[in-house]
């Protein structure tokens, strides 16, 4: 068994080193330096951390914080991935599974592999156990219990993992799966909202449980050694472990064509979609309303777009009202007053790796036959980006009609208000997308709701190139503030608008000139498969 | 069961939302036999042979595989299988080198052993000029030939082949077909699905063609035909197919 981990680990190592010849160097650079800011913000939260832990005096508060900081560390871990739909990587089964290699061994990786979703929070209990170590008043066995917190959400994360895999690939019933999740994740904002902030506040403030795996963990690496700490502990591990495992063993037996074709009515011969589908050629001619039509039909049947669609008005309102509202009685705030705004720009970067980023990945056997077919790459482009407009514009309309159904404070103010900045922000990034897609191709399964790569490039470039996008966008909030006018507000958006329209084309061009340029490398890159772990 | 038969399949049924994509199939493929499945495009080829593999579970029946039932033992019979696959389940980010070596420590052999072998069974499908070369790049042909060597890196039993010579050139094709009889001829057993029909012909000695997920006709090359009839002949006249003499006016 170990013979066959060591092979799949040595199978991915040559995958990673051979890929890294095939990656432009401009790239590898971009993704080194970014990659470093991001893991080296953490890491230095972490020196921080060990810092504070290591203070003897201070050992009273470290009995308040760590439980809810623990808390916090087991939520970033299981609940972030689900936010960003990306569940970090994992084995490939289905290359693995005609081989003879024992479940526990395919396990076993694939419980290492949890990591990937969770190395910031291990850089920070790294720093914080360096600290308990260091600290004089904290015995030195104690910090090392960490260990068991990190099996406790490894293995949570792998049942978790094949879970929501396993639940996503049913069709119709992936939207509802995806509903409910919703709803329960959501959980303690619609309490807050619907004013239970009273029982929400004695919930915290009381002296926590010793049941829950977070204060048993924070007493024993405070060493507050107690016999049922442990056990305590060891059972959430053994508990998450059989969780895991099941899960695991059930996502081994399942069939995702089985699942997919469960939903599936084969007697409906025309799609309910079909009068968005044939929207463009109403007003535009072949080829450019060929190339959009084709767009909105693959994309509305991708589960992967499919996914962070409905997310994004769905899962977006529920996420970000507590905040903007809070409190029935708080006064108005800057987020209330442009929640729409909030969610519109937070649905458009869940939008964004399928529409902008990676815009020939998704249905990447089309990117050979754009190359083959007599039409002008700059009408494929502008295609894609109309397509995308209009999805966005789509993504708009429902977050606005379900903030009316759910009477949320809207004005025909903040409708407009909304649009614009999505627009303005919308011709930004498509500036930088178009080039992303033909400077970065990335061959990616749309079939997947989820994505595998935690930390890919392509999420880096969101995480850094998505706040600069926003900048002409800011600029106009603080014409505002400043001059206390909207027509200040407007008027600076408008002029980011020509900006951005100039910024489009600009970038329109060099896109082309890299599509002639890299044809056959983006060919390649897009036609490329993964090694025995999709990352 | 427990059968002798190198694979036996009773009554096996996938079914995918509504449509049964296998319907009831009963097979059996004795030992040291070359045995052709032959069906038309959606017949359910693909699927059975993703049965046999482990890659999709069967909805209802039984597979046994070298008298073992799967996925009962599973570890076992894998262990004892060759594959050549559908090209998606090879690595595109290693050499032809490394996918054969690794493939050969997943079937639990040494590292020093997978990886002579490896040399070895590139040399013979001549695929060593470009040792640094990616699976990714390589053509066609070249992807069923590592597939082909890597299928053969732990001496198999039983070899379940899905189209190996699709997109191979003829000299390829002429070594693949000789390493296959000559493993026939060491005891070995095939399961070969393909579309080219006068290959099955040459090669197998027993055939059975799958028709809308049901076994509609099986036997030996000789019980098939009916006087001077070729395979394509029974083919067509067993899956209903008839060549259509009009084409489209614009045509």
């Amino acid at each position: 068994m170990w013979n066959q981990i060591r092979a799949i680990i040595w199978a991915q190592w040559r995958s990673t080193r051979n890929h890294l010849p095939h990656t432009s160097i401009g790239g590898l650079l971009f993704t080194t330096v970014l990659t470093a800011l991001w893991y080296g913000s953490f890491a230095f939260v972490a020196v921080f951390a060990g810092i504070l832990f290591s203070r003897p005096e201070e050992l009273d508060a470290f009995h308040k914080i760590l439980p809810p900081s623990l808390l916090l560390c087991f939520l970033y871990w299981q609940v972030i991935p689900v936010l960003l739909t990306s569940m970090g990587a994992s084995l490939d089964l289905r290359k693995l599974l005609v081989y003879p290699i024992p479940k526990q061994a395919l396990f076993g990786i694939e419980v290492i592999l949890r990591v990937s979703t969770g190395v910031e929070m291990l850089l920070l209990l790294t720093g914080a156990a360096v600290g308990l170590w260091l600290n004089r008043a904290v015995p030195r066995w104690a910090p090392f219990t960490f260990a068991l917190f990190v099996l406790f959400n490894l293995f949570c994360s792998t049942g978790v993992r094949d879970l929501l895999a396993r639940l996503l690939a049913h069709k119709r019933l992936r939207e509802l799966i995806i509903f409910l999740f919703v709803i329960t994740a959501a959980l303690p904002q619609l309490m807050l909202m619907r004013g239970s902030q009273g029982r929400m506040r004695q919930f915290f403030n009381s002296e926590p449980s010793s049941f829950l795996p977070w204060t048993a963990t924070a007493r024993l690496a405070l060493g507050e050694f107690s016999w049922s700490s442990l056990a305590v502990m060891l059972a959430w591990v053994l508990a998450a472990y059989a969780f895991g495992r099941i899960q695991f063993e059930r996502s081994l037996r399942f069939d995702a064509a089985e699942a997919g074709a469960r939903g599936s009515s084969p007697k409906r011969k025309v799609s309910r979609m079909e009068w968005l589908y044939q929207l463009p050629n109403a007003i535009l001619r072949d080829p450019l309303a060929a190339l959009i039509e084709k767009e909105l039909r693959f994309l509305s049947r991708a589960p992967r777009f499919r996914l962070v669609f409905l997310m994004g008005f769905s899962f977006g309102l529920l996420i970000w009202a507590p905040i903007a509202f809070g409190r029935a009685s708080t006064p108005r705030s800057f987020l209330s007053d442009n929640y729409l705004t909030l969610v519109s720009v937070y649905a458009l970067l869940l939008l964004s790796d399928a529409l902008f980023w990676n815009c020939f990945g998704f249905d990447r056997s089309a990117a050979q036959v754009y190359f083959l077919v007599p039409v002008k790459m700059s009408t494929v482009l502008a295609g894609k980006n109309l397509a995308a407009a209009l999805w966005v514009l789509m993504e708009i309309v429902a977050i606005a009609v379900v903030c009316a159904l759910l009477r949320l404070p809207l004005t025909g103010l903040q409708i407009l208000e909304a649009f614009a900045v999505t627009c303005v922000i919308t011709l930004f990034i498509l500036s930088v997308g178009n080039l992303s897609s033909l400077y970065n191709p990335r061959a990616v399964n749309p079939v997947k709701a989820m994505k595998t790569a935690a930390q890919s490039r392509s999420q880096i470039l969101l995480i850094f190139s998505f706040p600069l996008t926003l900048i002409p966008v800011a600029l106009a909030y603080l014409a505002r503030y400043a001059f206390d006018t909207e027509w200040a507000f407007f008027g600076v958006l408008l002029f980011g608008a020509v900006v951005g329209t100039l910024v489009y084309f600009y970038s329109m061009q060099t896109a082309l000139q890299a599509a002639g340029e890299r044809r056959e490398r983006i060919i390649a890159a897009l036609s490329r498969g993964e090694g025995p772990i999709e990352s | 069961m427990g059968s002798d038969a190198a694979i036996a399949v009773h009554d096996l049924r996938k079914i995918y939302g509504t449509k049964a994509a296998v319907d009831g199939l009963d097979l059996e493929v004795p030992r040291g036999c070359f045995f052709g499945f032959l069906g038309p495009n959606g017949a359910g080829k693909t699927t059975t042979i993703k049965m046999l593999m482990g890659l999709a579970p069967p909805t209802s029946g039984s597979i046994e595989l070298l008298g073992l039932p799967m996925p009962e033992q599973a570890l076992a019979v894998k262990g004892r299988i060759g594959l050549v696959p559908d090209e998606t389940l090879l690595f595109d980010h290693l050499t032809g080198l490394e996918f054969t070596e690794f493939v050969g420590r997943l079937y639990g052999l040494d590292r020093s052993v997978a990886r002579e072998r490896s040399r070895e069974l590139l040399v013979l499908f001549e695929l060593d000029s470009e040792p640094g070369k990616l699976i990714g790049d390589y053509s066609k042909g070249m992807r069923k030939r590592v597939a082909m060597a890597a299928a053969l890196i732990h001496r198999p039993e039983l070899f379940l082949l899905d189209e190996p010579f699709e997109g191979v050139d003829a000299v390829g094709a002429r070594l693949m077909k000789d390493i296959l009889l000559d493993q026939v001829r060491r005891g070995a057993t095939m399961f070969l699905t393909s579309h080219v029909l006068e290959v099955v012909e040459r090669l197998c000695d027993r055939v059975a063609i799958i028709h809308e997920g049901r076994l509609v006709k099986s036997g030996t090359m000789a019980e098939l035909r009916t006087g001077s009839e070729t395979l394509e002949d029974v083919f067509v006249r067993v899956v209903g197919g008839a060549p259509h003499a009009e084409t489209l006016d614009w045509l």
